[in-house]
């Protein structure tokens, strides 16, 4: 036995060594069942926004893609009047830290659109793109003040950035 | 002038507009935007080299700001900051598969997140305090966002005078 402790007592600092870079470089990530569960249940689902307490992502809902706005301490999703339509595609979707402001591109009518969603008014207004071009990505600050959004314009990727009132 | 853009209702909104600052290559294809919690940074993808890279500016003055770690693990992809831009994710290439990673601003700290293995993250979105990450992650060919802890590897990255609140969404008791 003394021995075999002796044969393995230098594997110790290795093993210390080891662990102490797997605690500087990362490691495993851990999943949250609870909301990862209610997730699920969304079926397939991609491209999110996430603040922290607003997750928002596009979800194949009954047959057809839809925007879908989850309240993580609720685990649950909210209810969006007025975003989705059954004749638009959503491409990509943006919420700010209150979950009140939603920034959204989608096909519709075959345009591509941004548009501007305020949960508690229940309103959307498109925003224009000028120069003329066809958005793509979109993000908005956590404070709902700035939007950033992809463009196609000429032939370039382009970025523009967005003061919102 | 911006609340005569707002009275246009019916044409739309027309936010008060600036492109992104330019970084000093002329005209040059640049996506992917993400902006820090508190709107002073932005996070873009450019070319460079053929590659495509993420490139981290003020977004007022147009500096370009460093980052250490991500250089040779090109094409970057889908770049998110936390509420300062302390916290930097993003995808990167390892090999023949994407990894999501986070580099840490201030400590200088470079953080590969590991995911379970046949699962490819395509995007992800960084909560504002830095300390949860959703990702986008293709699975036996369905994609499907999933959410993660990241609070035993980073800090809390607040906006002023937010405290920190404990558990955080999906944790079980």
């Amino acid at each position: 036995m003394r021995r075999w402790l002796w044969r393995t007592a230098w594997l110790l600092p290795a093993q210390a060594l080891l662990l102490l870079l797997a605690g500087c470089l990362g490691g495993q990530l851990r999943p949250l069942p609870g909301l990862n569960q209610q997730l699920s249940r969304l079926g397939s689902s991609h491209d999110p926004a996430f603040t922290g307490q607003w997750l928002a992502l596009i979800a194949a809902r009954q047959g057809r893609e839809q925007v879908v706005l989850v309240n993580t301490r609720r685990q649950a999703p909210e209810p969006l009047p007025g975003l989705n339509r059954p004749d638009a595609q959503p491409l990509s979707v943006a919420v700010d830290g209150q979950g009140e402001r939603l920034a959204l591109v989608r096909q519709l009518e075959g345009r591509t659109e941004l548009v501007l969603y305020r949960r508690s008014l229940m309103s959307l207004q498109p925003i224009r793109i000028e120069p003329a071009g066809v958005p793509r990505q979109v993000n908005l600050s956590t404070d709902g003040r700035v939007l950033a959004v992809e463009v196609s314009r000429g032939g370039l990727w382009q970025v523009d950035l967005l003061e919102l009132p | 002038m911006a609340a005569a853009a707002l009275l246009s209702g019916c044409a739309g909104l027309v936010p008060r507009r600036q492109a992104a600052a330019p970084v000093g290559l002329g005209p040059e294809s640049r996506q992917d935007p993400a902006l820090s919690g508190n709107g002073r940074l932005l996070a873009s993808v450019v070319e460079r080299g053929g590659r495509s890279t993420v490139l981290l500016q003020d977004r007022r003055s147009g500096q370009v700001l460093p980052l250490r770690h991500l250089r040779g693990q090109q094409p970057h992809s889908s770049p998110a900051l936390s509420w300062n831009g302390r916290y930097l994710a993003l995808l990167v290439q390892r090999g023949p598969h994407r990894q999501a990673v986070v580099e840490d601003r201030l400590t200088g700290q470079f953080y590969p997140l590991l995911l379970p293995p046949g699962r490819e993250p395509q995007r992800l979105s960084l909560a504002a305090d830095g300390r949860q990450v959703a990702i986008d992650l293709l699975d036996n060919g369905q994609r499907r966002v999933e959410v993660f802890d990241l609070s035993t590897l980073l800090e809390a990255d607040l906006a002023p005078g937010q405290r920190e609140s404990g558990g955080g969404p999906g944790m079980v008791p």
